[in-house]
């Protein structure tokens, strides 16, 4: 593929080969070393205990118990808690939440921590925890999204708008020859990376070394200094593996800041592991909706109206809300757009970003209100979305920096065989009596940049090191970034040292908004490709060197060598052009962020379209996810074998979505009831066959310099509500909750 | 808290009370430990000689206390055992049943046990070794509801005791996701056919009682039907001992509806495997 | 009271004195022995990250107190591969990217090497999904895993094969 981008690059070298893991050899041999499985000498283990009640105070902590059982050297409560530098109940950062840290005696939701115990062995701390057998003072707790008046506020999510409108809503209301009015839910639901969250923090002098896995580790480091009064340098974040973030380790939590507390008090390395049950509570989740949509549509089936209305549960602390209705921005070309935010603050823990926030609720919502229009319109499903095909982006008129989402839609539907499905619901069974039906919906997500740098230094036996505090949490960073760096070096891969993963590394910003690999990979890309100019303008000015001369020109490297652009019989090797310069290494630098006037000239986006197949037992209502079709562009893919991989877990966790995720409360005790991973359901591997996964090609010139939209996240997008509305054509019935349960699709 | 291994029945025998736990595979006993305090102390059963492994002798299978989901999947059983077998499967994962017995799966009491109903469809008869020398009681009066059992401190259950039967044993269970999952609902049948209808048919449900039930009404007016009158007949009876309730996992009224399903289904597994071979 | 259980962890005799009978099995893995390979998840038999193999069976390492144990033989995922030289599940796991985070692949491919050992499943898609599925991975690669386990039950079937050629 040639590349246009950058004079200096060639991609292909690396970029788009389907290389397997580069961590993958530590993985499969067990020593790949995850936070938790640090155990430094001398180190204690520290356990907090959750509270068992939604609402109240503490009244009553057995110390006496505790601190008696043999091992336990200490127990900390607000009692004793020593002091901490920066507030709890601050937000330094805007991506900063507030949360418990022992500051008082109050409980403001279940599991929230209000004791801590420490102890030579991990089996003293869990039974000095027990000991300690709290009472409290009770208060009604309000779990139930109908236990508070909602309200209104400025900002959704991370400072996005709570309310947004494009046209006159009222006008496309008036103007609808066609409408619905519908009212979907989706649950509460619970990051659950397999690895809990966890921390080995230890303190020499006023320096903090912390081996814990991190989304972000320079506003990690940055956090921690906050709360315990140390410069941001002073303090290391080691997070070489991480056992999957979802979102959820990217920030300071209450349970890591005690662990901190208690090793900084006791002079001694302390290990702090969330058991299972602790991460339904102080860690976030994806924050409960209620969401209204109004769509109306004129007799030949263009919107003229979307209106989506989102209620979100948050807590009564602080103001995190799931930005649902904004995913109605952006993809329909319809004639007016309204998105708007309420939220009701209830005795929960602060929800947070989950993968796709906003999107994932918001899209599943959306893609099934259109089939409910669709349906009513007698229109095929795809035919409505083609009808209201955004040519520019609705509201702004912007262009797209590319969009290949047509294609999506004809080759996804191409190989699911979308073209017989009969309109009707309830027409098709297979050969075992089981009720077949077929859903689709489109996938979106934004291409959002941070901000990231880099550094890359090539040595005179071309081969180089780079460095970013990038993080792999399962996504492939370690190794599609480490292809970008290799090319942008023009060096095979084996010849890069990849540095990531640590504090102490040109920032890489943050592993979110499927915007890592763009922002890090914009970085590496930068970094190398100032190397290659130093080598080049070192060689150009070189009467020795067959380059000399030729800066003009400007120069391709690839392979060790750099080769005159346009003119491949003048090339020479790195090491020669080195090796007379002096030996010197050339060290070079580069940062990534999207300029402003780029996201004012292009809208940027990922788009694809999914179709799915469900199989629904008539009499036990047994729901089975049997075929995948999901076609996504994405701009350019890195690692086709790692984005698949990328965009099958997305889907998966759009069955999880659709079918099985739900954390249930006791409205009346206000504790989760299902908070372990027998009661909280997953898919297990039993669940999930028949996937399929097409990237669709797209070369997008505006979205960055490496052309990467992201595909992280928008898997789950579309997934939801294809199998939502695959779940009606095959039944006639439609449910508007998520997760569908079995019950719902009862008959009678 | 100490851990005792005893070698013989007599010498477990001697190590109870006192609030000892008693433990084989440990795959229900060590998530309570986690929640509660610590027993004085807890006797593994592992090592007792004669307590693991199916037999058959004097017309009786006995199934030793230590014996696992994985040795009954392994085990040669005549075909009533296709029920316990099918639940077998589905206790938990693999690496659950591996190490879980079918006597501790009994004394867990679980509503929600998956091998209670398959016992229940194969009469099982539990046996109990205490001070006073052996006992036996019938699978149905022994689990007395949801984690309680007929066991004084003092006792152990020996074995669980099948007689010997004809008939081909089916089971199915009702999960919301396809394995790896607390039932929703189970049923269990053995049923014995003679010509094209049954002869006697034995029908136990999981998850919808406190404590799984024989349908014993149901058994009665299955007698005679053919294959094509079960879903009928299921549909018709009435089944006063299906109390089922709302839980996380599902609401009543779909285990209501559906339970009836699920029998008719189980029973047709039963008498269709027959007809095959 | 300080018991001492014989073990052989991964082909390797060991005395180990407990100290404290309530440690598991997996919590004397990793927080004693220095194997920290064997990952915790649920601590509760749920989700399998945590699966050894015990005298040739795989189990969850968090519901078997260490104390159990004296004279069995622990097969971890340190001791699977041979030197360099990977085990066939091992192999197939990097080759079908059945893992993202990598966090239960541990547990995962000790699970896969039991299921092949048990012989049931054969490479049958439909019976490794269900003989996998009690090792939960949240990041969903259950498509690679299940093609992983397939093709390296067919490797070392035709290895087997060959042995005894």
């Amino acid at each position: 593929m040639p590349d246009t981008l950058d004079p200096h690059v060639r991609f292909g070298s690396n970029s788009g080969q389907p290389v397997t893991r580069r961590d993958g050899l530590a993985k499969v041999t067990g020593t790949a070393t995850f936070a938790a499985d640090n155990t430094p000498d001398n180190m204690l283990y520290a356990v907090f205990v959750p509270a068992a009640i939604a609402r109240g105070r503490v009244t009553g902590l057995d110390t006496e118990a505790a601190a008696a059982h043999p091992g336990v050297t200490h127990v900390l409560t607000p009692q004793n808690r020593p002091p901490l530098q920066g507030d709890p109940s601050d937000k330094p950062t805007m991506f900063s939440f507030r949360f418990e840290a022992l500051q008082d005696d109050s409980v403001r939701y279940a599991g929230q921590p209000i004791a801590l115990v420490v102890a030579e062995t991990l089996e003293a701390a869990n039974e000095g925890a027990r000991l300690l057998n709290p009472k409290y003072e009770r208060l009604t707790p309000r779990t139930d999204i109908d236990d508070a008046e909602p309200y209104a506020f400025e900002a959704a999510g991370f400072g996005l708008p709570a309310n947004t409108v494009h046209g006159n809503p009222e006008a496309g209301h008036a103007s609808a020859a066609q409408a619905i009015d519908v009212t979907y839910e989706t649950a509460p639901q619970y990051h659950n990376a397999m690895e809990t969250h966890a921390v080995v923090a230890k303190w020499e002098g006023d320096h903090l070394t912390l081996d814990m896995p991190s989304q972000a580790i320079s506003m990690s480091c940055a956090g921690f200094a906050y709360y315990f009064g140390i410069p941001a340098e002073n303090v290391t974040v080691r997070s070489p593996y991480l056992g999957g973030g979802f979102g959820s380790k990217a920030i300071p939590t209450g349970p890591y800041v005690l662990a901190i507390l208690a090793a900084r008090m006791t002079g001694r390395p302390v290990k702090m592991m969330l058991t299972r049950q602790q991460m339904f509570g102080p860690v976030g989740h994806r924050g409960q909706t209620r969401q209204r949509l109004r769509l109306g549509a004129d007799d030949t089936g263009r919107l003229t109206v979307i209106d989506h209305e989102g209620i979100a549960a948050t807590s009564t602390f602080d103001d995190f809300v799931e930005p649902a209705a904004n995913a109605s921005q952006g993809i329909y070309a319809a004639g007016a757009l309204r998105s708007t935010h309420r939220a009701v603050k209830l005795d929960i823990g602060t929800p947070g970003p989950m993968r796709a926030p906003g999107e994932a609720s918001g899209s599943a919502v959306l893609e099934c209100a259109l089939d409910e229009l669709a349906e009513k319109l007698g229109l095929d499903p795809l035919e409505l979305r083609l009808k209201n095909y955004a040519e520019t982006e609705p509201g702004t008129g912007k262009p797209y920096s590319s969009k290949a989402l047509r294609e999506c839609y004809a080759q996804g539907a191409e190989r699911f065989g979308w073209n017989s499905r009969p309109r009707a619901p309830g027409q098709m069974r297979d050969e075992d009596g089981l009720l077949v039906g077929w859903g689709m919906g489109t996938a979106f997500f934004p291409c959002p940049m941070f901000m990231a740098e880099a550094n890359a230094t090539l040595r005179a036996d071309s081969t180089a090191v780079v460095e970013t505090s990038a993080v792999d949490m399962g996504q492939g960073a370690w190794t599609a970034l480490a292809q970008i760096a290799a090319d942008s070096l023009g060096l095979p891969l084996d010849k890069v040292d990849f540095q990531a993963g640590r504090s102490g590394l040109p920032d890489g910003g943050v592993a979110g908004g499927s915007g890592h690999t763009a922002t890090a990979g914009g970085a590496l890309h930068a970094a190398g490709g100032d190397v290659i100019r130093q080598l080049g303008e070192i060689a150009a000015a070189d009467p020795d060197s067959p380059l000399y001369g030729a800066g003009n020109a400007g120069f391709v490297a690839r392979d060790g060598r750099l080769y005159v652009a346009g003119d491949e019989s003048r090339s020479e090797a790195y090491t020669d052009i080195l090796a007379r310069s002096g030996g010197a290494e050339i060290a070079g630098n580069g940062s990534a962020s999207r300029a402003p006037e780029t996201a004012e000239q292009h809208a940027m986006n990922a788009h694809g379209a999914v179709f799915a197949e469900v199989k629904i037992d008539p009499d036990l209502c047994q729901m089975r996810v049997t075929r995948l079709v999901g076609a996504f562009a994405a701009g350019r893919i890195i690692n086709p074998r790692l984005a698949e991989s990328q965009l099958f877990g997305g889907m998966i966790w759009g069955i999880s979505f659709a079918l099985h995720e739900e954390a249930r409360h006791d409205h009346k005790r206000g504790h989760i009831v299902n908070a372990d991973l027998a009661g909280y359901h997953v898919p297990v591997n039993a669940d999930v066959s028949g996937l399929d996964v097409i990237t669709v090609h797209e070369e997008d010139p505006y979205v960055n310099a490496l052309g990467i939209k992201g595909v992280g996240e928008i898997g789950i997008t579309g997934t939801v509500g294809a199998i939502g509305n695959a779940i009606w054509h095959a039944t006639g019935k439609r449910v508007r909750r998520f997760p569908i349960r079995i019950e719902d699709l009862l008959t009678s | 808290m100490t851990l005792h291994r005893p070698e013989s029945l007599d010498e477990a025998l001697s190590l109870l009370g006192g609030g000892a736990v008693v433990l084989a595979g440990g795959t229900d006993v060590y998530p309570g430990l986690r929640d509660g305090p610590p027993p004085s102390r807890m006797v593994d059963l592992t090592r007792v000689a004669g307590l693991r492994g199916i037999s058959l002798r004097d017309g009786l299978w006995r199934i030793g206390a230590a014996t696992t989901w994985t040795d009954v999947l392994r085990a040669e059983l005549p075909a009533c055992f296709a029920g316990l077998k099918g639940a077998a499967r589905e206790v938990g994962s693999v690496q659950i049943q591996n190490t879980g017995t079918v006597a501790g799966n009994i004394c867990n009491a679980s509503p929600a046990a998956d091998g209670v109903p398959a016992l229940m469809a194969l009469d099982a008869q539990v046996e109990v070794a205490g001070p006073e020398g052996p006992r036996r009681v019938a699978l149905e009066q022994f689990i007395r509801g949801p984690r309680n059992v007929d066991l004084r401190p003092s006792e152990i259950v020996s074995a669980v005791l099948v007689p010997e039967a004809t008939g081909q044993g089916a089971f199915r269970k009702l999960g919301a996701r396809k394995y790896l999952v607390i039932s929703i609902a189970m049923v269990a049948a053995v049923v014995e056919v003679s010509g094209n209808a049954i002869s006697r048919a034995r029908v136990s449900v999981g998850s919808c009682s406190p404590v799984a039930v024989r349908l014993r009404g149901l058994e009665e007016a299955l007698t005679g039907a053919t294959v094509a009158e079960v879903p009928g007949i299921v549909a018709g009876a009435d089944l006063p001992g299906l109390t089922p309730i709302d839980d996380v996992r599902a609401s009543a009224a779909y285990r209501r509806e559906a339970v009836r399903t699920l029998i008719a289904r189980t029973i047709t597994d039963a008498m269709e495997v027959r007809d095959v071979t | 009271m300080s018991p001492s259980i014989s073990l052989t962890i991964n082909g390797e005799a060991r005395a180990v004195a407990l100290d404290d009978p309530r440690v598991t099995l997996l919590d004397l893995l990793r927080e004693r022995l220095d194997l920290p390979g064997t990952k915790k998840g649920c601590d509760r038999g749920q989700c399998g990250a945590c699966t050894v193999l015990v005298d040739g069976r795989r189990v969850n390492s968090c519901l078997t107190l260490a104390a159990t144990l004296d004279g069995a033989e622990i097969t971890t995922i340190e001791g699977l591969a041979l030197g360099e030289e990977l085990h066939p599940v091992q192999a197939a796991f990097i080759e079908n990217d059945a893992f993202q985070c990598g966090y239960c692949t541990p547990g995962q491919i000790m699970s896969a090497v039991g299921l092949i050992s048990e012989g049931s499943a054969g490479d049958d898609p439909e019976r490794i999904r269900e003989g996998m599925s009690g090792n939960i991975c949240r990041c969903a690669a259950y498509h690679g895993i299940t093609i992983a386990v397939q093709e390296a039950t067919r490797n070392m079937i035709r290895t087997d094969k060959e042995d005894a050629a």
